[in-house]
């Protein structure tokens, strides 16, 4: 009996001898550890863009192509939350579980999803950021680029969060921080970058001691709203080491600050160099146009019908003003032969019938906004035959902007808002508007909306000169100063539960 | 020629039958044996062929049969007999009833038991019990048949498996449907052997039986065995045959022209039936023939089975050749058995278009298919395109081919210890291809032609040895087994999309004509590769079946499995398993009772998720920038198996000499289920990775019921019923409460239908009560919080402040399965109702296309059905759209007749059938199907392509890429020579 059960067990042993325990793993479809690509610069041959440097840090540098001009995250919440952008329903179309009406109508809540991709979308970059410093090997300049890099990440994330995690060690936790802690770390941050950074103009999509300055002039004009402090002197004189380097200058022509080959315009002091191979993530022309101005464009996608411009916004730019053709498409639309293109599904109160004809003037909000109503994004232009990808890139900082901040700061700092109109008449003139003679606090938001239309600005601007709950065109006004801030996203709350410091929600909310 | 080969192959092999001859004519009368009736109907068969006769009013028969033959004389509720015919010509035979059953033998891992022995959660089903009729997909024979187990093809699309659950989700992101073993090779693919071929399923339920299986017997396993050669000497031929017709049961219910234009759609001057354009009558056709036989050593079998089947939506279809070659031999006085199995499928497809259907039901009903110079009218709206086009414009096929074989090795070395070992491989191919041509507006107008081919190479490699011991002592039997296990699967796969062709004409096939080649967009040109590490499942098993005094019954197993996918110190998980089972009835001898056994058994068993590198750091390399890695996936080393431990409490019992059952209850705990879950990027960069993530348990109750024989008259009627319910909690999980299954666009996306939550049932149907139309159009919902405000804003729909509620489960409460089995001299008649209740479901396309909403009814058809509420421009999710779908349904019914046959034809039986499958249904629910939907593929629009990975935290989501459901007539027959 006992040898029996030897016997039993022996045999499969016996066998076993012949076969196998080995239980490595041996991954072929994915790379499992990090490395150095050894095809630089390709994908350059065939399009308008400048080959990407090959530094080691686009990893980097090309997070910020993320959530800039796409629907869904940083920019739809930038924009649909002010008074220049705005997504109606139309009947069955856009309606979205109510979320962008709500973004519209100052109705936050966590679990909108813009922000939770704007949140992910950012601290994507914070962490790639993080993952470079930490794995070492960059150069002195090259860790002050990606540390200029990080802090205009955390600069979004403060900015529109307010209470945020300052992380800067991969894989470590920290505990959430308030506003002025985070304007302490960004600011000190780019202090340290500037000396290691290029004094010239920076490598295309890098950051220079330019970008640095722009963004602090930006930081120093906002310290009032994130700490309690004002810092017109910094702002103005941040903004005079951009304006005096040289390196910057208007463009004689708006347009090509933003036309697909917008490359190294010589106002980009910071951009997201979007490309349609490899930069991709800028996706305007689908979400603006409606479905039938495929035919316009001969796009190789249709466009979505989604964003347009609030009646009052676009009637803002006088007649004569430059920016008023380049930033909006209105009007009857026609095919590459000039017929006119058709909704067969048009509404049949719309006066126009079929033919598609944009007109600034909606019809409502919500439940149906006319599918053709409201004035199209047209300033980042588009190329004939496109894809859903566009090759603009997008300016982040720009010299024309900094003109402003500085403006803006002396007007501020001096009490009297007529201070800065010298240079607010630069841009004027060269939009080929009549220039200012003597300006109002609402002169000057406006004109920054004008000249920054759907930079991604327009919400910060509303809070600093506090016109952000005010009334607009089917938003009424409020006077909640929590929202100031949005709210924490419930998934990174949710996310978070589980680790050392979890994120507790912004009050109000 | 393949109907030629057809032909060909049947007169060679009836040719071959003709020469066996030397016969004799035996005559008799069966009898019940207690009572002394004549049992009409019942089965004389000569052992070893297929020749036999089935018994007259009086319960007579009569049969040529040859020298020394032996009859076995069988008939439902009685005991089966042999007798050997000897040189009488008169042989009378009375049966006794049989109430028990449990002499069965029942495969189970690596071996069988007697029925009686078996101590968990086992349902055997043979053939006869099968579903009949048009049916391509082995799992669809036991639908409905088996308490339990959930088999669900919604609409039927032949193209399409069915999803198969067995006691709900057992998992979350792992593997959930059920192990399949073919003729003892684990992990086969039930893709490779035809219906016809199957001689008995067994279904595992519980987690004792499944634990020796391991970590892939957690969701249950389904072991197939094949039909074989006969010992008895004599080859025997057999023919099945059928033809088809399949029409569409139900249309999605839409408006007429005359209504759409009064609900204010533009009238374009035409009247199309857009969901009959795209459907047809589908005519299938299949043979199966088989040629079987053997002599006390050697058995063999060889089937081919030709299988040519249309779908409903027209185009959709496949032909498919399949052969099956199984041969047995025996040595040294039967101490080695060495057994060979093979089979080969190929299968040529063609999907067609699930999408027309889609935009059949939504198209205007004014338009007309093609405008006046012949071009198909085409309106350039979201998310619309003109569904005959699709169809017409477009090609979307593929092939696939299988090839397994194994072989089995037996060596009896005493006779108490044998050691057997098998070795088996398995190879799946595909090769697809999709061609949308220059001028269709979907998916290929905008890219001047669009080609996507895709390719795979699955390799599968199993080894497995084990030694068993059995022993008798006085009151003790023992059963020791003791194995190895070595399971491999290495997958490749490549997947090229690109466009601007220059000609339609060959498309797909010249590849290098294609623009985009040389237009130097990434986006454009879609080329992607991947192939698997050779994942591999290493395990080491024993077991211990001990039978005491031959009623009561102990089994014990424990499995020790490593895998390749966990990281280096979480390799092995430990899975045991205990059950023990008393034959009461042995003990209590109580009057009326037949049979009362008791089963106790507990088991574990683990799972993986199907992707490999759990444990690593994935990087990909992108384009963006000019060119850069990034981590893709972040790693977890400290991943450990997830666990199932499922306890079965059952009952088997036989009263009164008529009725049996079985009643099991059951609990399944799935601990550390793993899923790939959303993490904070500032410490994790890729912000996604797998975690052991919480806990799920299940408890059920399944009753099955059968009745022997009904007699009314010449009439005999056994019906049978299987009951089963379950629900599952979400015991434990990261996130306390949360929301997903978005419904999507046109306008509803950020929608999410489903709640999730932690102590909760799984499949919770979540949003607004509807209450009214508001004077504007819109829906009015209730104030559920009784705050005087409502907030049907999806952002606050897990919030105090939010009017939420469940508005419904998509898992049912109840299913039934009610078989009815009538004969009749020589007919036989078998009704088979299938029902499911309690489940609710999401109407998506009411719920975005029922309001007549002035700004889309330009766009899209209005659904029409009485649920429609007047005054409703728009359409945002509610309650109003979420409908019970209990139903019942007459599922399959079958009428047979089986002819009297006597030697001189050569033909040694011959029955020919008909069959209905969806003959009917009842039920409210105003969608195409009422069926239950176990898991989600998420929204698909404008011509986009549909998600693959399903999301089984939701349920009951009835999406508009859903096939409509046939009802199939089917005329068959079968042959034996």
């Amino acid at each position: 009996m006992k040898n029996l059960f030897k016997i039993l067990f022996l045999i499969p042993l016996s066998l076993l001898a012949l076969s196998c325990t080995d239980l490595d793993e041996e991954i072929k479809g994915d790379f499992t550890s990090d490395f150095d690509p050894a095809n630089p610069g390709v994908g350059i041959r065939n399009n308008v863009n400048a080959q990407s440097p090959s530094d080691g840090l686009s990893a980097a540098f090309t997070r910020l192509l993320n959530g800039t001009a796409n629907h869904g995250s940083y920019f739809s919440v930038a924009e649909i939350s002010t008074d220049e952008a705005v997504i109606t329903q139309k009947g069955g179309d856009w309606f979205d579980g109510g979320i962008w009406l709500q973004t519209h109508q100052h109705d936050f809540n966590p679990a909108q999803g813009g922000i939770n991709g704007a949140w992910g979308d950012l601290y994507g970059g914070v962490t790639q950021c993080n993952i470079l410093l930490d794995e070492g090997g960059l150069d002195a300049a090259g860790t002050a680029q990606v540390r200029m890099l990080r802090a205009y990440f955390y600069w979004k994330l403060m900015d529109m969060f307010g209470n945020i995690k300052l992380v800067t060690t991969p894989g470590t936790d920290v505990a959430q921080t308030n506003r002025a802690a985070a304007f302490n770390f960004i600011e000190s941050e780019l202090l340290a970058a500037i000396p290691d950074l290029t004094a010239g103009r920076a490598d295309y999509g890098r950051a220079s001691q330019g970008a640095a300055y722009a963004l602090l002039s930006r930081l120093y004009l906002n310290a009032e709203v994130y700490t309690g402090t004002a810092m017109y002197q910094e702002a103005i004189d941040a903004a005079d080491m951009v304006i005096n380097s040289g390196n910057y200058s208007l463009s004689a022509s708006y347009a090509d600050v933003f036309a697909p080959d917008n490359v190294d315009n010589v106002e980009h002091i910071f951009v997201a160099p979007f490309d349609e191979s490899t930069g991709t993530g800028m996706n305007i022309a689908q979400f603006t146009l409606h479905y039938p101005s495929q035919l316009t464009f001969r796009l190789q996608q249709q466009p979505w019908n989604g964003y347009s411009t609030l009646e009052d916004f676009y009637n803002s730019y006088a007649d004569g003003d430059n920016r008023k053709e380049n930033n909006f498409i209105v009007g009857p639309q026609t095919d590459l032969d000039g017929n006119p293109i058709l909704d067969l599904a048009f509404d049949k109160a719309d006066p126009d019938g079929a033919e598609i004809n944009y007109t600034p003037e909606i019809n409502e909000l919500f439940p149906n906004g006319s599918r053709q109503a409201g004035a199209r994004f047209g300033k980042f232009s588009f190329k004939i035959g496109q894809g859903p990808e566009m090759d603009n890139d997008y300016p982040l900082l720009r010299f024309g902007e900094v003109l402003l901040n500085k403006a803006e700061a002396q007007c501020r700092q001096a009490g009297n808002w007529s201070a800065g109109v010298d240079l607010v008449n630069q841009l004027r003139s060269r939009a080929s508007a009549t220039p200012f003679t003597t300006m109002t606090e609402a002169d000057f938001l406006a004109e920054r909306g004008r000249e920054l239309f759907l930079e991604s600005l327009r919400r910060t601007d509303l809070i600093r000169f506090e016109q952000w709950g005010a009334a607009w065109w089917e938003k009424d006004a409020h006077s909640n100063p929590d929202y100031d801030i949005m709210p924490i996203p419930i998934e990174q709350i949710n996310a978070s539960a589980s680790e050392a410091f979890p994120l507790s929600q912004n009050p109000g909310y | 020629m393949k109907k030629f080969l057809l032909m060909f192959m049947f007169f060679f092999l009836a040719a071959a039958g003709v020469m066996y001859a030397q016969e004799m004519s035996v005559s008799g009368k069966i009898t019940d044996g207690s009572s002394g009736d004549p049992i009409p109907g019942a089965n004389v068969v000569e052992k070893g062929t297929s020749n036999g006769t089935v018994t007259d009013i009086d319960g007579n028969y009569k049969l040529s049969v040859q020298n020394g033959a032996t009859l076995v004389v069988s008939f439902i509720g009685y005991a089966t007999q042999e007798v050997a015919v000897g040189s009488r010509g008169v042989v009378d035979v009375s049966l006794a009833v049989d109430v028990t059953e449990l002499s069965e033998v029942v495969v189970v891992g690596y071996g069988s038991q007697d029925k009686k022995e078996i101590t968990s959660s086992v349902v055997a089903l043979s053939e006869k019990e099968f579903n009949k009729g048009n049916i391509n997909d082995a799992t669809q024979l036991l639908q409905g048949k088996v308490p339990g187990l959930s088999v669900y093809n919604k609409g039927g699309n032949p193209n399409a498996n069915s999803t198969i659950r067995l006691r709900g989700i057992s998992t979350v992101g792992a593997n959930t449907e059920p192990l399949v073993v073919v003729d003892g090779v684990i992990g086969a693919s039930l893709d490779n052997v035809d219906p016809n071929d199957i001689e008995s399923v067994n279904v595992l339920k519980d987690g004792s039986a499944a634990a020796i299986y391991g970590s892939r017997g957690s969701s249950g396993v389904i072991l197939v065995t094949t039909k074989r050669g006969s010992r008895t000497g004599g080859v025997s031929v057999n023919y099945n045959g059928y033809v088809a017709a399949a029409s569409v049961l139900n249309q999605q219910p839409v408006m007429e022209p005359g209504e759409y234009i009064a609900a204010g759609g533009n009238d374009l001057g035409a009247n199309t039936d857009w969901q009959k354009e795209v459907t047809r009558t589908a005519v299938s056709n299949v043979h199966n023939i088989a040629v079987s036989g053997g002599n006390e050593t050697t058995t063999f079998r060889l089937s081919s089975n030709f299988r040519n089947i249309e779908g409903v939506l027209k185009k959709s279809g496949f032909d498919q050749i399949n052969t099956r070659a199984s041969l047995n031999h025996r040595a040294f006085d039967n101490r080695l058995t060495v057994d060979f199995n093979m089979s080969m499928t190929n299968r040529e497809s063609d999907f067609s278009f699930n999408e027309a259907l889609r935009y059949a039901v939504l198209y205007n009903p004014t338009a007309p298919i093609r405008f006046d110079n012949g071009e198909y009218f085409q309106a350039i709206l979201f998310d619309n395109f003109n569904p005959v086009a699709i169809i017409d414009q477009n090609t979307n096929t593929g092939k696939r081919k299988n090839l397994n074989f194994n072989t089995q090795m037996s060596f009896a070395i005493t006779d108490e210890l044998s050691v057997t070992a098998n070795y088996g491989q398995q190879y799946t191919n595909v090769l697809n291809g999709e061609y949308y041509s220059r001028a269709s507006l979907f998916r290929g107008f905008n890219r001047g032609g669009l080609a996507r081919r895709y390719t795979s190479d699955n390799k599968f490699t199993l080894f497995e040895t084990y030694a068993t011991y059995s022993k008798g002592f006085d009151r003790i039997n023992l059963d020791v087994s003791a194995g190895y296990s070595f399971q491999e699967d290495e997958f490749e796969d490549i997947f090229i999309e690109l466009g601007n062709f220059p000609s339609d004409e060959l498309g797909q096939y010249a590849l290098e004509t294609a623009g985009d080649r040389i237009s130097g967009l990434a986006s454009n040109v879609n080329i992607s590769s991947s192939a698997s590490p050779e994942n591999r499942i290493i395990a080491f098993f024993g077991r211990v079946n001990l039978t005491f005094d031959n009623a009561i019954f102990f089994n014990a197993s424990v499995r020790r499995e490593g895998s390749t996918k966990l990281g280096a110190d979480n390799q092995w998980g430990v899975f045991p398993a205990l059950g023990v089972g008393v034959d009461l009835q042995n003990y209590l001898q109580l009057g009326g009772v037949d049979v009362l056994k008791l089963r106790v058994g507990y088991g574990v068993t683990g799972s993986l998720p199907g992707p490999s590198g759990l444990a690593q750091d994935l990087y990909n390399y992108s384009f963006q920038g000019g060119g850069q890695v990034s981590l893709v996936r972040d790693a977890n080393p400290d991943l450990k198996w997830e666990e199932k431990s499922e306890i079965n409490l059952g009952i088997d019992f036989g009263l009164g000499g008529k009725l049996t059952g079985a009643l099991d209850i059951y609990t399944r705990d799935i601990n550390d289920f793993i899923l790939e879950r959303a993490v904070p990027t500032d410490l994790y960069p890729s912000g996604t990775r797998f975690e052991n993530a919480g806990k799920l348990q299940t408890r059920g109750a399944e009753l099955s019921l059968n009745y022997n024989s009904i007699a009314i008259g010449e009439v005999r009627w056994t019906p049978g019923v299987v009951l089963s319910t379950y629900s599952t909690t979400l015991e434990e999980f990261i996130i306390d409460e949360q929301t997903r299954a978005n419904l999507g666009a046109p306008g509803q996306n950020s929608t999410n239908l489903i709640r999730v939550a932690v102590g909760e049932e799984i499949g919770q149907i979540w949003g607004p009560v509807f209450e009214g139309v508001e004077s504007n159009g819109a829906p009015r919902f209730a104030d559920l919080n009784g705050d005087g405000t409502v907030n049907s804003d999806q952002g606050l729909a897990l919030d105090p402040a939010g009017d939420f509620q469940e508005l419904g489960n998509g898992i049912p409460d109840l299913e039934v399965g009610w078989t009815n089995q009538v004969t009749y001299k020589n007919w036989d008649f078998n009704a088979f109702f299938r029902g499911a209740f309690g489940h609710s479901l999401v109407n998506t396309y009411r719920a975005f296309y029922e309001p007549i909403d002035p700004g889309a009814i330009n766009s899209y058809n209005r659904i029409s059905t009485d649920e429609a509420v007047d005054g409703l421009t728009s359409a945002q999710f509610s309650s109003l759209y979420v409908e019970k779908a209990n139903f019942l349904k007459l599922d399959n019914v079958t009428l047979g007749y089986t002819f009297n046959t006597s030697k001189a034809s050569n033909i040694k039986n011959l029955r020919v059938y008909a069959n209905i499958q969806n003959a009917f249904v009842i039920t409210n629910y105003t969608g195409i199907d009422p069926e239950p939907i176990l898991q989600d593929f998420g929204p698909v629009d404008n011509g986009g392509f549909l998600g693959t990975t399903p999301d089984v935290l939701s349920p009951g989501i009835d999406r508009r890429n859903n096939y409509f459901t046939a009802r199939t007539f089917t005329f068959g027959v079968s042959l034996g020579l």
